[in-house]
């Protein structure tokens, strides 16, 4: 007995043993390997099977493991899963920001969710903490060289104002062509006139940005998809301590690029021999005191008199740099964000209040925006979750005049160099000593200033009826509400002679949206998995507008509307239009291998005739995981391929109006009593402009997936464009809005991520995507081959078999050096002509680039982090409209640029510069000698970052530390001698008139300071 | 099973209704609406008048085209503006946009009134023929001011196979095969336009004001049978427009024009000689003749059209009607520069017709046909030198006194080639001389129109 209990003993000790040597207890922390705080809420789970746990607040853990041989597999949403052997007792992990080229991030797709690995479409991903806190308003200019085929180029460097998006060129030659952009599940309005819908949304608040760019990836979106379609999901939040942080920025703006212009020696110089020469040409000799009545030369010699003010131009007393004044030289960006994050398993939450304050670099220029949000999820059982999205912001802007207008700062270069600012008294110069208006003057006499409310939000509802069967109901609302005010001062050239001139337009916009769908995932045998979405939505849009205006203000201190001794005008006028639509999608997946996608969405909208109110638009995709069949398994360096390809037909309905189906009558006044007229022709044939597009492409992975890449290639060919066809004037109209052109987008895109070097302190990664489009018009309307569109300023023109807006006019062809005379080629090609009239016609630029790329790298090296990106444009010619102004050798009064220093003077001389004449116009017309080459490659920004260690945070009981400064188009490498190749002049951007530079604010160039604090 | 039950429910709210497509615009009606009621109709009817008063049309540049065409060494295109300018020089581009629009406008005119002549069965039975009178009215006066200036003169013979101008009759409502119209001929379109007026005369009422009675279309008759040189039916159209009674001579001149108000700022009110006139006010209607023959001191520009001291010469030195000219250029009164004051400020009306033109047009047909219906040519060519020119009575009376005096008493109001035409009077310009029915004196097809119509619509003569 004695022996059996000493037998039992050992029994029990060897079972101890044995249950000790099983039971190991493993504990660690786990932090994020960039700041080296602590993760909350990461699985911990052993691999193969159930046991697992979850770090807790600051990131520790403990978990017990049967064996040491076993496998712990930690991850998190945003982290790069990875895997540990349970050989220790203490594992302390470092997790990685998930990149976003990840092949197991889960994208969005409309009306659902997508393992990348899985996608058969074209869709880029930029994650919205790859541009945080770069400090530009819009978030359009933050993705610019991020994604591959999206084009973005900011028309001038306004702030807030409009941004152009395109993604795989231009489709439609009167509709819109920019991209649907849909926050939250709700396609947001397009906004009204000088309103820009997209300035209102703090990005920061943005988890991913999601552009379909394909039509398998687009179609679900129907009728509004032709354009590419950006989905914003904001940010959601995780279970756990509540995270705050809190980020501020402090910096300066300056611009990017400077245009020089003649000093005031130099400009006499030129206005006088200019004269001489223009009296030449009459056979008089001013130099001659006999002569000099009359002559040119006396006319400028007085004019140079009186615009000198109270200097004298002779001794160069005033040298003015007009260009100087133009720009702010204390322009500002500050920005304050506050975001908490955190909840219980059940309720997640994410709130957020930002404020942004950014002057432009032009005087007057302003653009501040105040934002909230607070997006909420509940669980209300297991089968049941809830939520809400809720964006409020209030932008301000103080905008400045179009770039046409003598308002606008820039056109102060206008200005000779020898008139001062100020007279003695030290009031501002104006017309007539200054040749033009003195835009100056607007600063101090005219106001105008600009206030948006929006409201962008949505609740849902996520309901699991059965198993895999789940039903999703979303409510959406999106209300705008701006007010602009108005007034100019009787100093100001709108407000002079009448008093004083005020405004007041007011616009709002309700736009209303709800989507109800199912989604029904199963694998069935472990290999068949099928995922199936059906659903209806409705959206509907009604905008208002209301305006005033008024003249004769008793002082400029009363320039309110009810001040006004006149009210001159007042208007006010509702529009509204809707879409219903019903979409299916199913997605096959055998084996991991075989990927086949369907799609099909019937739209209809009341934009659309009666005859054609409804529309298909289907898709189909596959995809053949190649990397998943055997004989490519184990082949060493090969990690992923898929090939996958893709069909199908996406709609354009927006920019042609909500009525243009309509045969309408509107009101019209006569001897003060109303009466109507006819307004338009009906079409009741009327309907989206429709694109068939077709991609293939492939996606790899190489050795282990640490260098990934995607290569398409896609044909785009758009059919039914919109377009205003003459008609017979006899039947009373004069034209009809049609569904007749077509147009044709071809390109290749490229883009590959590598992490080039992953140790333990140092990484670096790259990313690189690159572009190339070809747009083609295929047909106008059926009859005419060419739209030209030399206009005096500009060339753009349309041709079929040419991209839109194509440069077509007279080719410049230098100087003849006998006489000085501009040449220009006549239509053989060969011949030049000094007569304008007499020049052939030429394509001699395109505004749409060939190549478009970026080029991101981001290194770090323990607490430090360094990102730059490089974005370039490539292939596209920019028309300076403003050369026959500024770069004419004195035709006229205003100053010109330096390249005139090198004007032809002398029989010989050869120079591409003709004679200075003044008022007899050398060159002036529109040609290719203001055509320059646009292309350049941009230093678009750079963030250097530094987090504070570990010891540090804690001490200052800080979850997180980091500080940095951040750049903005710090450095551009262009031929383009304007201010900024980066240019599509505000007055005129349009589907064709597109890279027109025309006294066009350089970009802004910004350095700004940040800290960025975790609690 | 309650699972089921939840689906099948679910699935009706994806089941939409697609009437919510069905939305209508606010500031905008669709057409089926317009010509329903008595009270659209006649909203319509002044929506003609608000098109006829456009700029393009009675609101100046139909007038100023005739002016600038019949310029005759009398006055000069001193402006800026291409446009008028190619029609001043008789080299007119075939894409000329004021040409163009005037075009596009006179016949969007011609559809609206089709509009209202195919709807006059809504309107109370008790103003059904005034409302479509004036229609007639309206029509008709559009197809005569198109035939006048885009076809060649009557006076030029071969009217029955001279292009005249397309004759649309019916409203557009779509663009079929129907609406490629050809043009007929210049006696066609004659034929019509005598029709439309003399039905409008009998379906109008007498009376005065702004919109269009008998005597206006009595009037816009004697014009027409002038131009086909008609002069027994000029002369009765004139007699019964001046017999129908409503206005008077004005006295002084002045006053027949907007110049007999004190200041710009005058109440507007109608011109008593007016028997047809268009109405500006400050928030409708257009005035092209002062914006380009009057000068900034007086809310124009500087002054684009400058009358010539030969066109001054012309009158007796105490004619009262001299006396209208004034001197100035933008703000300035102290240039030299002659301008007509007829055209001096913008509001009330621009005048289109005025009782002064029938008297002259009697006197000329009857001394033409050695009748005096009405009253001798002595009595009606002393009525305007008396009251308006303020010289003493004519003791004895030929064709050159009373052509002369309605040139002078009709100056820059539009007649100028018109009568010039039918007159076979060649026009100078400068050095050049052009003939009575000169293809340069002819209006071009505007391009877009050949383009627009497939070349349905032939060009005139001289632009091809």
């Amino acid at each position: 007995m004695r022996h059996s209990k000493l037998l039992f003993l050992a029994a029990i000790l060897f079972c101890c043993q044995l249950a000790w040597s099983q039971a190991k207890t493993i504990t660690g922390k786990v932090s994020d390997a960039k700041t080296g705080t602590g993760i909350s809420g990461v699985s911990v789970l052993l691999k193969g099977s159930r046991t697992g746990t979850v770090t807790n607040a600051d990131g520790t853990y403990s978990l017990s493991v049967p064996s040491p041989s076993s496998i712990l597999i930690f991850s998190s949403v945003g982290f790069e899963t990875v895997e540990y052997d349970a050989g220790s007792s203490l594992i302390n992990v470092s997790m990685v920001a998930e990149s976003s080229k990840s092949l197991d991030e889960v994208v969005v797709v409309g009306f659902g969710t997508k393992i990348k690995r899985d996608v058969t479409g074209n869709i880029a991903r930029v994650k919205g903490s790859e541009i945080a806190n770069t400090p530009v308003p819009q978030f359009t200019q933050a993705l610019q060289g991020r994604a591959a085929g999206v084009f973005v180029e900011a028309n001038n460097g306004k702030v807030g104002e409009g941004v152009k998006v395109r993604i795989r060129g231009a489709g439609s030659l009167s509709a819109s062509n920019s991209p649907l952009y849909v926050v939250d599940g709700i396609p947001i309005a397009e906004g009204g006139v000088g309103i820009n819908p997209l300035a209102d949304i703090n990005f920061n608040d943005v988890e991913t940005f999601d552009i379909l760019k394909d039509a398998s990836a687009a179609a679900i979106y129907g009728s509004r998809a032709a354009n590419g379609v950006v989905l914003i999901t904001t940010k959601k939040g995780k279970s756990g301590k509540t995270a705050v942080n809190v980020n501020a920025q402090y910096g300066s703006n300056k611009p990017t690029g400077h245009r020089e212009f003649l000093n005031a020696a130099q400009y006499v110089e030129l206005l006088r021999e200019a004269a001489i020469n223009s009296d030449i040409i009459d056979g008089i000799d001013p130099l001659d005191p006999d002569q000099y009545e009359d002559s040119w030369l006396e006319y400028v010699e007085n004019k140079m008199t009186s615009i000198s003010g109270w200097s004298d131009w002779r001794n160069l007393e005033t040298n003015t740099n007009w260009e100087r004044q133009a720009y702010n030289n204390s322009a500002r960006t500050k920005i304050i964000d506050i975001s908490a994050q955190g909840g219980s398993e059940k309720t997640k939450f994410y709130a957020s209040g930002s404020y942004s304050d950014q002057d432009g670099i032009l005087i007057g220029n302003k653009f501040q925006r105040m934002s909230g949000r607070l997006n909420l999820e509940h669980d209300a059982s297991d089968r049941l979750k809830i939520g809400m999205n809720m964006g409020l912001s209030r932008t301000y802007a103080n905008r400045v005049a179009a770039d046409n207008g003598f308002q606008t700062p820039l056109q102060l270069v206008a200005l000779a160099p020898i008139t001062p600012v100020r007279d003695l008294d030290g009031n501002l110069y104006d017309d007539p000593v200054t040749t033009y208006y003195n835009g100056l003057v607007e600063l101090e006499s005219v106001r105008r200033s600009s206030i948006a409310f929006r409201n962008l939000g949505n609740i849902f509802l996520n309901y699991k009826l059965i198993k895999n069967l789940y039903f999703r109901t979303e409510f959406g609302l999106d209300i705008q509400n701006q007010t602009d005010d108005y007034y100019a001062g009787p100093a100001s050239l709108t407000g002079s002679g009448i008093n004083g001139y005020g405004s007041s337009d007011w616009y709002k916009s309700v736009n209303y949206n709800t989507n109800n769908y199912f989604n029904y995932h199963t694998t069935l045998q472990q290999i068949h998995d099928i995922d199936a979405t059906l659903g209806m939505s409705y959206q509907k849009y009604s905008s208002e507008n209301v305006s005033v205006a008024g003249q004769d203000f008793p002082t400029d201190d009363l320039s309110r509307l009810a001040s006004a001794g006149q009210i001159t005008s007042g208007s006010s006028s509702v529009t509204e239009s809707a879409f219903l639509s019903y979409f299916l999608r199913t997605n096959y997946k055998y084996n991991n291998k075989y990927l086949l996608s369907l799609s099909g969405r019937i739209d209809g909208s009341s934009r659309f005739g009666r005859l054609s109110r409804y529309g298909f638009f289907p898709s189909a995709s596959v995809g053949w995981v190649i990397s998943e069949e055997d004989f490519l398994a184990g082949a060493g360096a090969i990690s992923f391929l898929k090939l996958r390809a893709s069909w199908g037909i996406t709609g354009n309905a927006e920019g042609f109006g909500n009525f243009a189906q309509l045969g309408l009558w509107g009101s019209a006044k006569y001897n003060a009593t109303s009466g109507l007229v006819p307004t338009q022709l009906a079409n009741p044939d009327l309907k989206w402009e429709k694109s068939e597009q077709t991609d293939i492409g492939i996606d790899f992975g190489l050795f282990n997936n640490r260098l990934t890449g995607e290569i398409d290639y896609y044909v785009r060919n758009t059919r039914d464009l919109i377009y205003n066809v003459p008609v017979p004037g006899t039947s009373g109209f004069a034209n009809q809005t049609v569904n007749v052109g077509s147009m044709q987008n071809k390109g290749v895109e490229f883009v590959l991520n590598s992490s080039n070097i992953n140790a333990r302190d140092f990484k670096w990664n790259t990313s690189f995507n690159l572009a190339y489009n070809k747009n083609k018009i295929t047909k106008l309307d059926g009859t005419q081959t060419l739209i030209p569109g030399n206009d005096g300023r500009y060339l753009n023109s349309l041709m079929v078999g040419q991209a839109i807006g194509i440069f077509y006019g007279p080719k410049y062809a230098g100087v003849d050096p006998l006489t000085g005379d501009a040449l220009w080629f006549e239509s053989d090609g060969k011949t030049t002509t000094n007569e304008y009239n007499s020049a052939g016609n030429f394509i001699v630029g395109n505004p749409n680039p060939d190549w478009i790329g970026g080029l991101t790298n981001t290194l770090s090296y323990k607490g430090i982090e360094l990102s730059f990106l490089f974005q370039g444009v490539f292939g596209n010619q920019i028309q300076n409209g403003a050369g026959a102004f500024m770069s004419t050798g004195a035709d006229w009064w205003d100053n010109q640029t330096i390249d005139q220093l090198q004007r032809w003077r002398n029989p010989g001389d050869i120079t591409n510069v003709p004679q200075a004449r003044f008022n007899y116009s050398n060159g002036t017309g529109a040609s290719s000698r203001y055509t320059e080459n646009g292309s350049y490659v941009r230093l678009k920004t750079v963030t250097l970052g530094y987090y504070l260690p570990a010891t540090v945070i804690k001490k200052l009981k800080l979850s997180s530390a980091r500080v940095y400064i951040s750049g903005v188009n710090l450095a551009t490498f262009t031929k383009y001698t304007g201010w900024d190749p980066e240019v599509n002049t505000d007055y005129r951007a349009s589907n064709r008139n597109q890279g027109g530079d025309f006294y066009a604010a350089p970009q802004i160039r910004s350095v700004t300071f940040g800290l960025n604090l975790g609690f | 099973m309650r699972s089921y039950l939840i689906i099948a429910a679910l699935s009706l709210t994806i089941i939409s209704c697609g009437k919510k497509l069905d939305i209508l615009p606010q500031q905008n009606v669709e057409e089926s609406v317009v010509l329903s009621t008595d009270e659209s109709v006649k909203k319509v009817l002044n929506g003609a008048y608000e098109a006829l008063s456009s700029t393009d049309l009675y609101g100046g540049n139909m007038l100023m085209y005739s002016e600038l065409l019949g310029a005759n060494g009398e006055l000069r295109w001193a402006g800026t503006f291409n446009q008028p300018r190619e029609v001043y020089n008789k080299a007119m581009l075939t894409t000329n946009s004021f040409i163009t629009a005037s075009w596009l406008s006179a016949y969007n005119v011609i559809n609206i009134c089709n509009n209202i002549l195919s709807a006059t069965d809504v309107v109370v039975a008790a103003d059904r023929d005034r409302v479509k009178g004036e229609a007639l009215f309206i029509r008709g006066a559009m197809y005569f001011e198109l035939v006048k200036l885009f076809a060649r003169p009557y006076s030029a013979g071969n009217v029955g196979s001279n292009p005249g101008v397309p004759i649309i009759l019916t409203p557009t409502r779509s663009i079929g095969e129907a609406n490629y119209v050809a043009r007929s001929s210049v006696q066609a379109t004659y034929d019509q336009i005598i029709k439309d007026l003399t039905d409008a005369e009998g379906l109008l009422p007498t009376g005065s004001g702004t919109r269009a009675q008998k005597a206006a279309a009595a009037a816009m008759l004697s014009r027409v049978y002038l131009q086909t040189a008609n002069y027994a039916g000029a002369r009765d159209a004139a007699n019964r427009g001046i017999g129908y009674g409503g206005f008077t001579l004005t006295q002084p001149y002045a006053k027949a024009f907007n110049s007999g108000r004190t200041a710009a700022a005058d109440p507007a009110s109608t011109l008593p000689e007016g028997v047809f006139q268009v109405v500006v006010t400050a928030q409708d209607g257009g005035n092209s003749m002062h914006t380009y023959w009057s000068i900034t001191l007086y809310g124009a520009r500087s002054g684009d059209v400058a009358i010539e001291q030969k066109h001054l010469d012309l009158y007796a030195a105490n004619d009262a009607r001299r006396a209208l000219f004034y001197t100035g250029t933008g703000n300035s009164l102290t240039n030299a520069t002659i301008r007509t004051g007829k055209w001096k400020f913008i509001y009330s009306s621009l005048s289109i017709i005025r009782l002064a033109e029938l008297y002259l047009t009697r006197a000329e047909a009857n001394l033409r046909l050695g009748t005096s219906v009405g009253a001798t040519p002595l009595e009606d060519i002393n009525q305007t030198r008396v009251k308006h020119g303020g010289l003493t009575p004519l003791l004895t009376v030929d064709l050159n006194a009373i052509l002369l005096e309605r040139k002078l008493e009709l100056a820059h109001e539009g007649h100028s080639i018109h009568d010039a035409k039918r007159l076979k009077q060649s026009i100078a310009l400068g050095a050049e001389t052009f003939a009575f029915d000169a293809n340069q004196l002819v209006l071009p097809i505007p391009q877009r129109e050949i383009n627009a119509s497939k070349n349905v619509i032939v060009q005139n003569e001289g632009y091809q």
